[in-house]
């Protein structure tokens, strides 16, 4: 692998299936070779490495061509964000490559200038919410965090009016398609060192209720 | 034509992330490189039971330090191998489909051939792996997730013979723990209740046997011990330690009665088919229990047949017994593509009758 990734043009190969989607890209540089976006409710597991390999022969590139992997992380639906972070880091593995998460509040913000605050929908009333670089929450949309007031900032994503509305934001969309951001956000952090293998963002606990069983007292204890 | 081929295994169906190496050289023994099993029991201990979320959240992000941890014990990289073998069913399908999604990971990043594998198989094929028995065996599975009766003929080749109706005896070891105060997970507790405890003074049901076949139920037997136990709770405000252990002795004798009367019938069954070398083995946690193996040891020398326990790293889930049975399927010729299915439920015999789960959805195992 080339020492200095500047001098020659990464190639990334990027992949989400976070919600009802496999989506996949390959960029060069600062150039989207190809990319695919299937809508899919369910079949991702079975879609996801197939997809991969048409995006790269699309693109005229094998896996050992690829210098690191994207991946989104979520926040979204908990099963499809374990199918590409597993896939991920297993390439990973095999490729010996930089596998780097994305999440996907920072994936729709991404190619903003200014204060961007990103939202998605989190179902049952509620939604996912990042506000410019901060850590990314789950709220209702009677708990919104406090939101910036002074500069305007750009709303993306679920009940972006709304919240336009409550901060003197502008609406936005997304610049970028989503596996498409996941690899431009993914090939600006590829300098960085150290970078921790993808792990899933799900911002909700796991539904788990404690035993019921309570034990009985022991009377000679 | 001798090939020396080379596995990794990748297991994540229940709540151990595994990975291992297996080695064979074509007719040889199968030899063990590595195996790393993680367990999860930490997790899950607060909810009496496994948490199918949990545990998925669990094995996305330990399977490939598992799979570098299990290289690394086996003094071996990626560029040894021949093949990725993993567990794609049935058991927690979040699990499942980590396990297969990184193992595909693997497979496309080195061009390495995919071979699915039915953890059930898995724990049939032991014996092999341990011993290199010849088919056709007599296997009795019994975990905290699985109790049926099985004679094994082939690598995809199984005559499920009965099993449980509704629980698993593993299940009702833990139930049993969760509603007498002992620690998870139930079977060692249980059991070492019960070393101290009088057998006799509770009398439990023997669900089934009243029946010719080999099914269980192991349902009932919970809700004979909760009742027994609220019954002393009510006449004397708790429970002795002496009442706990005679609760114990009580029900392990239930459950070791009911497993060696219905293996009973089970071996006349494959018995009645002269195998050249009649042999029992076990796999599955439940079959560490010492009195189950007293007892079934004790009929297998009645009968003439070999009784083999694999140890208990390789009676509990593992991924060396995944690589195992991978090998097996890739000799017979099996591969599988990069759009393998990760599936819940996946019976081993297609042909017997479901048991258990046999919804509009098909048999459960």
């Amino acid at each position: 692998m080339p020492s200095d990734h500047m001098t020659v043009k990464p190639l990334i190969l990027a992949f989400d299936t976070s919600a009802a989607h496999c989506a996949a890209a390959l960029l060069r540089g600062h150039d989207i070779v190809s990319q695919r976006l299937e809508p899919m409710a369910r079949g991702q597991a079975e879609r996801l490495m197939p997809l991969l390999e048409e995006v790269l022969a699309e693109g005229g590139a094998s896996y050992g061509d690829l210098q690191a992997i994207g991946v989104g992380i979520g926040p979204g639906n908990f099963t499809g964000i374990r199918i590409s972070v597993s896939a991920a880091r297993g390439l990973a593995l095999g490729l010996d490559l930089p596998a780097i998460g994305v999440s996907s509040l920072d994936a729709q913000a991404f190619g903003q200038t200014g204060t961007v605050i990103s939202s998605l929908d989190a179902r049952r009333d509620h939604l996912y919410l990042q506000i410019a670089d901060g850590a990314p929450g789950l709220y209702t949309p009677d708990s919104l965090p406090p939101l910036p007031q002074d500069d305007r900032p750009i709303c993306i994503g679920h009940m972006a009016d709304d919240i336009a509305g409550r901060c003197g934001g502008i609406v936005a969309s997304p610049r970028y398609a989503t596996a498409e951001a996941i690899a431009r956000v993914a090939a600006s952090r590829l300098g960085q060192p150290d970078l921790p293998a993808p792990a899933p963002l799900y911002l909700r606990e796991a539904d788990a209720a404690p035993s019921h069983d309570t034990p009985p007292a022991l009377l000679d204890a | 034509m001798t090939q020396t081929l080379t596995f990794l295994g990748l297991e994540s169906s229940c709540d151990d992330t595994a990975a291992a190496v297996v080695r064979q050289r074509d007719g040889g023994p199968a030899e063990i490189l590595s195996s790393i099993v993680y367990g999860q029991t930490d997790l899950h201990s607060s909810f009496g039971g496994v948490v199918p979320e949990i545990a998925a959240r669990a094995h996305a992000e330990k399977l490939d330090t598992c799979v570098r941890d299990a290289l690394t014990q086996a003094h071996l990289s990626l560029d040894d191998l021949d093949a990725v073998a993993v567990t794609a069913g049935p058991g927690l399908i979040g699990g499942v489909m980590s396990g297969v999604m990184c193992a595909k990971g693997i497979a496309a990043a080195r061009n390495l051939p995919l071979v699915g594998v039915n953890h059930l198989a898995g724990h049939a094929l032991t014996p092999r792996l341990t011993d290199g028995i010849d088919y056709p065996y007599l296997m009795l599975l019994v975990s905290g997730g699985h109790c049926q009766f099985l004679i094994a003929r082939g690598p995809e080749l199984f005559t499920r013979l009965g099993g449980t109706i509704d629980d698993a005896p593993g299940e009702a070891f833990d139930k049993t723990a969760r509603l007498l105060g002992l620690p998870q997970p139930g079977g060692p507790s249980v059991q070492a209740e019960a070393e101290m405890g009088d057998p006799d003074r509770f009398r439990f049901p023997r669900p089934l046997l009243d029946r010719p076949d080999c099914n269980l139920s192991f349902s009932g037997l919970k809700t004979a011990l909760m009742r027994m136990r609220d019954q002393i709770i009510e006449t004397q405000g708790g429970l002795t330690r002496r009442d706990r252990a005679d609760l114990c002795a009580g029900f392990q004798a239930a459950i070791v009665e009911t497993l060696v009367k219905k293996t009973q019938r089970a071996l006349d069954l494959y018995l009645a088919e002269a195998p050249g070398r009649p042999t029992l083995a076990v796999a599955g946690g439940v079959a560490a229990n010492t009195e189950i193996r007293k007892g079934l040891m004790q009929l297998c020398a009645t009968s003439g047949t070999d009784f083999l326990a694999p140890p208990l790293a390789l009676c509990t889930d593992n991924a060396a017994m995944i690589a195992y049975a991978g090998l097996e399927r890739f000799r017979a010729g099996a591969r599988d593509g990069m759009d393998l299915i990760a599936r819940p439920r996946w019976p081993l015999d297609k042909t017997s009758p479901a048991l258990i789960g046999s919804g509009k959805k098909g048999a459960k195992a």
